[in-house]
């Protein structure tokens, strides 16, 4: 019997994967529905964003460019949680009804194992959205493109996905504890709308909480880890 | 000839709030830290050979599941021991789930999308199943059902029968050591059932695996198992052969008439005259249990023979099913 390493895991999500696209796209009628369902979500998000800025040219000193800047850097660093990350939706209720169960009897980690049932293909079309979003913010604001700067935006943006991730898999692992607990799920989703805009613009109260809460969760993912 | 399974006494006890009446209880419960402590599982110990069928029957609600998660690492006994395949199933759940297939009758583990063959080829990745093992796997599965239609099937598409099948397929593919099979052939039609009952006979046989069946269908029961295990109200009532079974409650033969009349009344009437006997009716016979140790069959018909007018009589070897039943009503005592 060979470890089970990182290198398992991979194959393994990659076979699981492949199969999944393969079988969602035999829903064909859903596929283009959510495909152009997820486009318009995109738009609409970043229409509300742009009457905003017609009429206001800034906003507690942060200027258009500077706010697209960071609303492409939260559709990006929410990828991560939207694709991998898509079952704890289903978490509530298979534990309901028991059906969690099943997850028990492989020989595999068990939130590997169920986090790989899905992957939500309609993230990538946000991946694209949101990078596009950054890479043309990034030349209006003047920001220098170094190698430096490069690896910085990288680590920020692999940290600020495994806050999201975190969040989400905190609020999802409450149905082990509390009934509906949809309503938190549905609150960390609020939660990081909240990240598209720099915190500066709100007050100090929902600025302790965000930082406070951040802090929290970041110390319970690297613990995890 | 070591153990597969080794139990030691194990208990599990679930710590259960005592609930009070109507709204206001319910508001008082919220500050409530009187609790009761529920055993599901009491002080059984039982020890499970290589290779062997046991039926693991019960009552609902007797303990049989919380037992089996215990043996599959799901849940960690209160006290006792549980040693399966060497290891203990709670402390090492990742390599006993490698020893061990599960199949629950009502709940599919297969990918709901998939067509079978692609299920399988994921799950000998899973179970780092080698070419050749799986190869032989499947080859044996072909000799054995009809296999064909199914692999290209997706589970979603099949029936209930199919799906069981399935399930059954895909949990002794990686040649696990035991295999639980919580209620194989709910809700399934008579052949479909008989095609399941001679699957599972046939891998135990030719792979040697161990089945725990827990099962509510005495025609699994008797078409599959040797030795049952009955608990109730999480206590050991009986473990032995099945043939031992009979024996243990006295010689009981059904005898069955059909007279005139109301039957429902008669068999009231009859009843008392027979105190010894257990007498019941349904829409065509009158059922008189007779327990041959108190009195003879033949006695009990001549006895019915001067009082009714007798139009048909049938005598019947006692069933497990009531064996069973009567053991669930008033226990081995």
């Amino acid at each position: 019997m060979k470890k089970r390493n990182i290198r398992f895991y991979l194959r393994i999500y990659r076979k699981i994967l492949a199969q999944d696209l393969k079988s969602k796209m035999s829903y064909r009628a859903d596929f283009i529905i959510s495909t152009v369902g997820m486009i318009f979500t995109n738009i609409s998000g970043f229409i509300g964003f742009w009457i905003l800025f017609r009429n206001f040219p800034s906003i507690n000193g942060w200027s258009y460019y500077e706010m697209l800047f960071l609303y492409g850097f939260s559709l990006v660093s929410l990828t991560p949680v939207q694709c991998l990350f898509d079952n704890n939706w289903s978490l509530r209720q298979n534990v309901y009804t028991g059906d969690f169960i099943k997850y028990c009897f492989r020989p595999i980690n068990l939130f590997f194992y169920y986090q790989s049932e899905v992957f939500d293909i309609k993230g990538l079309g946000q991946l694209a959205f949101g990078i596009g979003t950054l890479a043309y913010a990034w030349g209006k604001i003047g920001l220098a493109f170094t190698p430096l700067m490069l690896l910085k935006m990288i680590v920020f943006l692999l940290t600020a996905s495994l806050i999201m991730i975190a969040m989400q898999n905190a609020a999802a692992a409450a149905c082990f504890w509390i009934q509906n607990s949809f309503y938190i799920l549905d609150l960390a989703v609020r939660f990081k709308d909240y990240a598209k805009y720099p915190i500066t613009i709100f007050g100090p109260v929902f600025r302790f909480i965000f930082i406070s809460s951040f802090r929290w969760r970041l110390s319970r993912t690297i613990r995890a880890l | 000839m070591s153990a597969i399974i080794e139990i030691k006494s194990i208990t599990k006890e679930f710590k259960v709030l005592n609930r009070r009446e109507g709204l206001a209880g319910s508001l008082k419960d919220l500050f409530s830290r009187n609790y009761k402590i529920v055993r599901a599982v009491d002080n059984i110990s039982m020890s499970i050979e290589q290779g062997e069928i046991v039926g693991y029957l019960g009552p609902n609600g007797a303990g049989k599941s919380t037992t089996i998660k215990m043996m599959t690492g799901v849940l960690e006994p209160t006290s006792g021991e549980i040693l399966v395949a060497g290891r203990i199933p709670y402390q090492n759940r990742t390599e006993n789930a490698q020893e061990i297939g599960v199949v629950f009758g009502q709940r599919s583990q297969l990918w709901w999308a998939l067509p079978l063959i692609e299920s399988f080829r994921i799950l000998k990745d899973i179970y780092q199943i080698t070419d050749a093992d799986y190869e032989g796997m499947m080859k044996l599965y072909r000799s054995l059902v009809d296999i064909e239609p199914l692999l290209h099937k997706p589970v979603r598409q099949m029936s209930l029968g199919q799906r069981t099948l399935s399930d059954i397929l895909a949990a002794f593919l990686h040649n696990p050591k035991i295999v639980f099979l919580d209620e194989p052939t709910i809700g399934l039609d008579v052949s479909m059932k008989a095609k399941i009952r001679t699957l599972i006979h046939a891998l135990n046989k030719e792979k040697n695996t161990t089945v725990i069946l827990t099962t509510h269908d005495m025609g699994d029961v008797d078409a599959l198992c040797r030795r049952i295990v009955i608990i109730d109200k999480g206590k050991m009532l009986y473990d032995n052969d099945i043939e031992h079974l009979k024996g243990f409650f006295g010689s009981y033969r059904t005898l069955k008439i059909r007279i005139d009349g109301n039957l429902k009344e008669q068999a009231a009437d009859i009843q008392k005259e027979l105190p010894d006997c257990t007498v019941s009716a349904d829409e065509e016979w009158i059922s008189v249990l007779v327990d041959e140790e108190k009195a003879k069959v033949i006695d009990v018909l001549g006895a019915l023979q001067k009082t009714h007018r007798i139009r048909d009589m049938q005598l019947e070897e006692i069933s497990t099913e009531a064996v069973i039943k009567k053991i669930y009503e008033e226990g081995v005592q």
